[in-house]
């Protein structure tokens, strides 16, 4: 489902995905209680579904493959996880770890996961799913020269080695010689957010019969890359099966009617390009589209029209302002009291209601609540308090100056805020916080500027950076290693890229990191990682290195006739198989 | 000897009707004074950019709002007379949208006028320098000429925007750098002609350096119709601004520019349509007067469109 | 006739090479780095960062990267799409289709509307009819055409939902319906086709003018051949050869126009495409959408000129 955005149509055309940046664990894996029990709505449980009908979504970008291994985009992931299903889903609400295709076990150290393929499973040309074809989805990731997602698999054993081309075979996978349907996969160290990694979208099985002539011994890199299935997939193991892509039109699936789960209740599924969000606003309003998000602003007036049903849900992920720690040019930043007082001194219940119509939660930490990781132990707020943030400004040295800047040691408290034209509700956010801001005696002035260029300057570490408004889309897992660890801060001098722009570091956060990341004692149970994220939280929460802004609310909206659907923050298409369109 | 220039003044008076020689400026400024279509562009012209440059006075003291502020409780108010800064309504984000008009114009005039400006410049040099010298140097720019040409110009324009991401000044230099052409054919063309007239052999003669003769004697020549030329360009140079930033290129907000202020319009166009109709309006007025006035000119300035002596 | 056409094909060749050198100076010249937008928000590290590099050869020299290129365009081998990763030319072919629809209905227009509303003005010279027509065109010219696409989109589709808002299909409905397609296609093409239909209108008013008032016509009424003959054999002909001359320029204002346009209508078409891949650093689509653009501009004017040719027996084709 996209992500409710203000937006012009073109920079969201290519962008929309990545207008938020994605430090996902895995694309958007599906979750549910495991066949036979539904989760979803229990009234229509009861009536029987009907059959035929056309779902229709709405997208603001068009896809660009529908390859799992080469998915980088929103718009992708949607459809290539409607045609190949995943070993393992996500609860939609809990987020917690379920089978789908399989279940597995962990052994007691940690290391090694054993997944058994359901007896059911098998691809729309009849043949069983067995654990050879998730083989060769690695093999795809290992020989792949387009992917990105590599490391999703480092810390499998053998596969760095298979990788480069020292090794014939992944010495850390084995499949069950008596059942081809049993596999077991060992790593090399316990990493907690690895199961995702392995099991989740990227992980999901390939069609050996197909793909296997382009991943053999001798095989080139450009084999797989630029196969033709990787555009027109022909078997696949989800609940739909290709049709037609209309470039910048329109993707049209058809029922597979040989899928495992069962056959879906409607006849088609269309993605269909639009131009905006508006768009799709009003597509939902005169019946077009079957299912998509609004924007706050436009949930007043959809809440009026007597034709839909809005399902609310809390966004994983958050919108923020980050702070270069490093600036040479805003100084103050670098002061832990600096931070604190720009956290007091701007009413972000004020801005919530301004930008998101109410529609959100403030943020004081990493974690969104819908997360297990979201910590318990109270935090500190940052209650909008004027004269507190003005005080701790002085604390810091910072004198008002005759012309009503603050000012230490010679130099003006100047402060750019930076975010990305072209969304509104950021723009607002920016103009917003440079205006609370100098009243404070800060010169803040917002700067929107084009995303890419922005972008580039956030990986680098570039400099003239001061103050960022952006969002973080969370994934599956709360591991947040690739935003917050020491590692991850870019160094321009280095040649070093990565997330980690404030510049903040803190031993103690690192170490809870590592510890609910790749635990010592091997234990990745919740309680154990939970543990470790209350002290990562409450380190985040003192520092403040962003203001954390807030998490927004999804709006779902869908025709009153679509039955079964019942989205979450985790997944929304986690049960596509079971909706049916009431006429 | 006043009694016989009285007497030739005589006979001249009844032979022959004698008319007073026009040049040919005086001949165009008669012209242009009887144009009332031209007249009236040039009026509302003037009046457009006086507004504009007027903007930060009447921002201040009539509208009492910034081209900035924003007061997101009042988003898409429907245009009111109190406060006046209502006038014609307010945007997504509660900005005025008259005070934003005109400061709008401001941008897309300046940018216009010095991006011409540079196209002039260039054209001129190229197009005398290939005129004037001919062999390799004509070869050379015919080909870059027709090169140019060969890219949809608008196309290049707005493909090298997005790639490019340039802030004002540099996209002023874009374009000053794509929409030359034009202007520097004619220049080639003219200066093809001139050169072999005898003025110009005459100040080859006597010496004059290459420059001389091209600048000082062949320039003043084609000038006029260069006018003319560069009235036509502003305009096309407006709009070409305003479609690199209605697809938010070129100039950002918060800065307004007629072009971005429709940026955001497909997702508003239904809720508030009033916002939609003052930029195009405005640019539309623009450059319909930089037109008439280029026609205008022209006309004045042709020969055969009969003037005071018809 | 065939050294006609062949002389200009291979006058042709050295604005190609011309063409491809801007191309690819404006594409490669730019600040960014296409392989760390694209990879923007995955998990891929700076080594994966820097074997994409190096598999799109983006870690070479310059100017060997140009020689690299250029010879590929040559076998007609654009490279493959950094974001689709699919053969850049082959992604077009649907695109390309669906701009030349646009601008072969709005050429059309133009010619069905422009020709006889400048043949109208100039033989209603001096009447109202004239004078509108005169301001018609001018104001054609100053239109801003996503502004009046916005314009006609409120009025045709929001409030009287008579034609859809945008995009080229409608869900369910069959690729090759053509009612369908003509709805989606009537609120663009007539935009498309404005700045031509003043053009023409001018131009023909002019040239109209100019011929009324020529010998042979005044010798074709001397003869008493019915005014309607007289315009339509010898004026029309001679007044057509400023139209083909126009073409030229119309065709360029139909392809760069085409990008606003289609961006204001979501039509799926070579402009917008390439804009988009411009936005994404999408190097070979970037490049190859302008060369395809150039391409069939230059094309267009080829047979520009051997129309031109034909239709003027002033000019010898040897």
């Amino acid at each position: 489902m996209s992500h409710p955005r203000t937006g012009r149509a073109l920079i969201a055309a290519l962008a929309a995905s990545t207008l938020v940046a994605t430090a996902c664990a895995g694309g958007t894996p599906s979750a549910s209680s495991g066949p036979g029990a539904s989760a979803s709505a229990s009234a229509a449980a009861s009536e029987k579904p009907q059959q035929g009908g056309r779902i229709i979504e709405g997208t603001i970008s068009d896809i660009a493959t529908m390859q799992p291994v080469l998915v980088n985009d929103t718009a992708s992931g949607r459809i290539t996880g409607l045609l190949y299903d995943t070993l393992i889903q996500q609860d939609p609400k809990s987020g917690e770890v379920k089978p789908r295709m399989a279940s597995y076990t962990t052994s007691q150290d940690g290391l090694t996961y054993t997944f058994t393929i359901n007896d059911k499973a098998n691809w729309s040309d009849g043949k069983p799913i067995t654990g050879q074809d998730w083989l060769t989805a690695v093999t795809a990731v290992a020989k792949s020269a387009k992917t990105v997602r590599k490391s999703n698999f480092q810390d499998v054993q053998g596969f760095n080695d298979f990788k480069d081309g020292k090794a014939t075979t992944i010495s850390g996978i084995s499949i069950d010689s008596s059942n081809p349907k049993k596999f077991s996969v060992k790593m090399t160290k316990v990493s907690c957010p690895a199961i995702l990694d392995l099991a989740g979208a990227v992980g999901s099985p390939l069609p050996t019969q197909v793909f296997g002539k382009y991943l053999t011994a001798t095989s080139k890199p450009e084999d797989f890359d630029n196969a033709p299935e990787n555009t027109n997939p022909q078997v696949v193991s989800g609940p739909f099966l290709f049709k037609e892509w209309r470039k910048s039109d329109q993707v049209i699936l058809g029922k597979n009617d040989k899928y495992w789960q069962g056959a879906p209740n409607v006849d088609e599924y269309v993605y269909k390009v639009v131009a905006n969000q508006t768009a799709i606003t009003n597509g939902l309003k005169t019946g077009e589209l079957t299912f998509g998000s609004i924007q706050a602003k436009d949930l007043a007036d959809m809440q009026t029209v007597d034709s839909v049903k809005i399902t609310k849900y809390q966004n994983l992920g958050y919108t923020f302002i980050g702070w270069n720690t490093l600036s040479p040019t805003a100084v103050g930043l670098a002061d832990k009291r600096v931070r604190q007082a720009l956290a007091y001194g701007i009413d972000m219940d004020a801005v919530i209601k301004a930008v998101v119509f109410g529609e959100a939660t403030k943020q004081v930490a990493h974690h969104v609540p819908v997360q297990w990781a979201y910590p318990s132990t109270p935090l500190e707020q940052y209650k909008y308090d004027k004269a507190k943030a003005e005080q701790l400004l002085k604390d810091a040295g910072w004198v008002k100056g005759s012309d009503g800047i603050l000012a230490k040691d010679g130099k003006k408290f100047n402060l750019t805020i930076s975010t990305n034209s072209g969304n509104t509700e950021r723009e607002t956010l920016a103009q917003v916080a440079a205006d609370q801001y100098k009243q404070l005696g800060i010169n803040a002035v917002a700067k929107p500027e084009a995303f890419q260029g922005l972008v580039t300057k956030l990986t680098t570490g570039d400099q003239t950076l001061e103050a960022t408004i952006i969002g973080w889309s969370l994934g599956g897992d709360p591991d947040p290693y690739q935003i917050w660890h020491s590692s991850q801060i870019p160094n321009p001098a280095k040649n070093v890229t990565g997330f980690g722009f404030t510049g903040f570091k803190d031993a103690a956060m690192d170490k809870a990191i590592e510890d609910g990341r790749n635990p010592a004692n091997g234990d990745c149970s919740t309680a154990a990682r939970k543990k470790s994220y209350e002290t990562f939280n409450k380190i985040l929460n003192e520092n403040q290195p962003y203001n954390f802004g807030y998490a927004n609310n999804v709006l779902a909206v869908s025709q009153k006739s679509l039955q079964s659907f019942a989205p979450g923050s985790f997944s929304t298409t986690y049960n596509v198989y079971e909706w049916w369109i009431k006429k | 000897m006043a009694t016989t220039t009285t007497a030739i003044k005589a006979t001249t008076a009844t032979d022959v009707l004698v008319r007073p020689s026009r040049s040919l400026w005086s001949n165009a400024w008669w012209k242009l004074r009887h144009d009332r279509l031209t007249l009236a562009a040039f009026v509302v012209l003037c009046l457009l950019a006086l507004l504009a440059a007027a903007a930060d006075l009447l921002a201040d003291n009539v509208f009492q709002y910034s081209f900035a502020k924003q007061d997101l409780l009042h988003t898409y108010e429907k245009p009111a007379l109190d406060p006046i800064a209502y006038l014609l309504g307010t945007d997504e984000i509660g900005r005025s949208q008259v005070v934003r008009l005109l400061y709008g114009g401001r941008v897309s005039l300046a940018v216009g006028f010095v991006a011409a400006l540079v196209n002039l410049t260039i054209g001129v040099v190229l197009g005398l320098s290939a005129g004037y010298f001919r062999g390799v140097v004509d070869d050379l720019f015919t080909w870059f000429v027709t090169t140019l040409q060969s890219i949809p110009t608008l196309f290049l324009l707005l493909i090298i925007g997005a790639i490019w991401e340039p802030g004002p000044v540099q996209l002023t230099i874009i374009i000053g750098a794509l929409f030359w052409t034009g202007i520097s054919l004619y220049c080639r063309g003219q200066t093809f002609s001139l050169r072999e007239r005898e003025f110009v052999i005459a100040a080859r003669t006597i010496g004059a350096r290459d420059r001389r003769i091209m600048f000082n004697h062949i320039l003043p020549n084609i000038l006029p119709l260069i006018f003319v030329l560069a009235a036509i360009d502003v305009g096309g140079i407006i709009l070409a601004e305003s479609a690199l930033s209605f697809l938010g290129l070129g100039i950002l907000p918060p800065t307004p520019s007629w072009g971005n202020m429709l940026t955001g319009a497909t997702n508003y166009f239904v809720r508030a349509p009033w916002l939609v109709y003052p930029p195009g309006a405005m640019i539309f007025l623009t450059v319909l007067c930089l037109y008439l006035i280029g026609d205008g000119l022209r006309d004045a300035l042709d020969p055969r469109v009969k003037g005071r002596e018809g | 006739m065939r050294t006609f056409i062949l002389r200009r094909l291979i006058y042709a060749i050295p604005t190609l090479v011309g063409i491809s050198i801007i191309t690819f100076v404006i594409v490669r010249l730019a600040p960014g780095d296409p392989i760390r937008l694209f990879t923007f928000g995955s998990r891929a590290t700076s080594e994966d960062i820097e074997a994409l590099r190096h598999l799109y050869g983006l870690d070479k020299p310059l100017p060997l990267q140009y020689v690299d290129w250029l010879m590929n365009i040559l076998r007609l081998d654009f490279g493959q799409s950094f974001i689709y990763h699919q053969p850049a030319a082959a992604l077009f072919l649907d695109y390309v289709w669906n701009t030349l629809q646009l601008a072969l209905v709005a050429l059309a227009l133009q010619l069905l509307i422009g020709v006889p509303l400048g043949v109208i003005a100039a033989l209603k010279r001096g009447t109202w009819i004239d004078s509108v027509i005169r301001v018609l065109s001018v104001a054609g010219h100053a239109v801003p055409t996503f502004w009046l696409g916005l314009v006609l989109i409120i009025f045709f589709a929001v409030q009287l939902r008579w034609l859809p808002t945008g995009g080229i299909t409608t869900v369910g409905k069959d690729q090759w319906d053509i009612l369908d397609r003509l709805r989606h296609m009537l609120l663009p093409a007539i935009v498309l086709s404005l700045t031509g239909i003043a053009l023409y209108s001018r131009i023909l008013r002019t040239e109209t003018l100019d011929v009324l008032g020529q010998d042979y016509v005044r010798t074709a009424h001397a003869k008493g051949l019915r005014e309607r003959t007289v315009m339509f054999v010898h004026a029309l002909r001679n007044a057509l050869i400023p139209v083909v001359t126009a073409l030229g320029g119309i065709l360029a204002g139909l392809v760069g126009g085409a990008l606003v346009v289609e961006t204001v209508f979501s039509w799926p078409g070579l402009g917008r495409f390439t804009f988009a891949a411009a936005i994404a650093k999408d190097y070979p689509v970037i490049q190859a959408g302008v060369m395809i653009s150039s391409l069939l501009l230059v094309i267009s004017y080829i047979i520009r000129d051997i129309v031109y040719a034909v239709v003027d027996p002033r000019i010898s084709v040897r």
